[in-house]
C-alpha cells in the first residue's frame, strides 16, 4: 500500500515538471517561433551556397544539424547492439521452445524476378547514396534500399551464395562505418579549423564540405545497410 | 484531384491499420502491414518527402514485412 502511494507520488513528482515545461512552449503550429521566423528562412536562403549541398535537406541533416545525425546514427547502431543482445541469448540449459519450420521452396518466379531486378536496384542504391547532395535521398535510404536488397536476394539464394555477398567479417568491420565516417570527418574539422564537426563555409572550399558530405553519406549507407542484414541474420539464426 | 487522392490514401491507410488489429492470422496481418506502408509511402511521395517515402518503401514495406514473416516462421503465425 504504502508502495503503491509512493509510486503514484513519484510519478505525479516527474509529471508535474514536464507538464509545466509543456505549458511553456508555444502553440502548436504558431508561425511566432524561432524555427518560422530565422532559422528556417536562413537555411532556405544560405543552405545552398554554404553548406556545400544543393539538397537542403541533407545540408540540414549533415550540416547545419549534424551532431543530431551524427548520434541517431550512434543510437541506430546501438539499438542493433541490444537487438543482437536478447536474439543471440541463449542461456545454457533452456532449449528453444519453437521449433522452426520446414522452409518453403521458393518459387521460380519469384527467384527470377528478384535477380533480374537485383543489379538495377544496387545501381539505383548507389546513385541516392552518391547523389545525396543534389536530389531527394542520401545515406539512409541508399543504405536502406542496399540493405533490402541483400535481404531479398538472401530469401531466393542458396546460403552459401547469400554469404558470399557479404562476407560475415566484413559485414562485422562495417556495421560501424556510420559513427566512424561521422567521427573521422568531425575530428579532420577539430584538426584542420579547431572545431568539431566544422564544414568549411567559403566560396572556394565549397568542393571540400561536398567531399565530406559524401564520405558522411557513403558510411551512413554502408553502415545502415549493414546493421539490416546483422538483424536480418541473426533472426534467421544463421 | 489532389485532395481526392489525398482522402483516398487516408482512409485506405485507416482501413489497413483497422484490418491489421483486427486480423486473427497473423501472416495476412503483416501482408496487410506492408500494404500500409506502401501507402504510407505513396502518401509521403504526394506530400512532397521523396526521401522519406524511399525509406518507407525499402524498411517499411520491404525489411520489416521479411522480420516480421521470419517471426512468423518461428512461432504458430496465429493469434490466440
Amino acid at each position: 500500500m504504502i508502495r503503491r502511494a509512493l509510486i503514484v507520488v513519484l510519478l505525479i513528482a516527474a509529471a508535474a515538471p514536464l507538464m509545466l515545461a509543456m505549458s511553456q512552449l508555444p502553440p502548436h503550429g504558431s508561425s511566432e517561433t524561432p524555427p518560422y521566423t530565422h532559422i528556417s528562412p536562413y537555411y532556405l536562403e544560405h543552405g545552398a551556397e554554404e553548406a556545400g549541398a544543393e539538397n537542403i535537406v541533407t545540408d540540414v541533416i549533415l550540416n547545419y544539424r549534424g551532431f543530431d545525425t551524427q548520434h541517431e546514427v550512434t543510437v541506430i547502431f546501438t539499438s542493433m547492439a541490444a537487438v543482437l543482445a536478447v536474439l543471440l541469448l541463449d542461456p545454457p540449459g533452456r532449449q528453444r521452445a519453437v521449433q522452426v519450420q520446414q522452409p518453403v521452396p521458393v518459387s521460380t518466379v519469384v527467384r527470377f524476378i528478384v535477380r533480374v531486378l537485383a543489379p538495377f536496384i544496387a545501381l539505383f542504391a548507389i546513385y541516392v547514396i552518391l547523389n545525396g547532395h543534389v536530389t531527394p535521398g542520401g545515406g539512409f535510404q541508399g543504405g536502406t534500399i542496399i540493405g533490402a536488397l541483400v535481404i531479398a536476394l538472401s530469401l531466393v539464394m542458396s546460403k552459401e551464395d547469400a554469404d558470399a555477398l557479404l562476407p560475415r567479417k566484413a559485414e562485422h568491420l562495417l556495421q560501424a562505418a556510420a559513427p566512424i565516417a561521422f567521427f573521422v570527418v568531425g575530428l579532420a574539422g577539430l584538426f584542420a579549423w579547431g572545431e568539431y564537426l566544422y564544414f568549411p563555409r567559403d566560396e572556394e572550399l565549397r568542393w571540400l564540405s561536398t567531399l565530406m558530405l559524401i564520405i558522411i553519406e557513403i558510411g551512413i549507407g554502408v553502415g545502415g545497410a549493414c546493421v539490416l542484414i546483422r538483424i536480418f541474420r541473426a533472426m534467421r539464426a544463421d | 484531384m489532389s485532395t481526392l487522392f489525398d482522402i483516398t490514401l487516408i482512409v485506405l491507410l485507416i482501413a489497413c491499420s483497422i484490418a491489421v488489429v483486427r486480423l486473427k492470422d497473423l501472416l495476412a496481418a503483416t501482408v496487410v502491414f506492408s500494404t500500409y506502408s506502401l501507402t504510407m509511402c505513396l502518401l509521403w511521395l504526394h506530400r512532397g518527402a521523396p526521401d522519406v517515402a524511399m525509406t518507407e518503401a525499402a524498411v517499411g514495406a520491404g525489411v520489416t514485412t521479411v522480420l516480421f514473416l521470419i517471426a512468423i516462421g518461428r512461432t504458430t503465425g496465429h493469434e490466440k
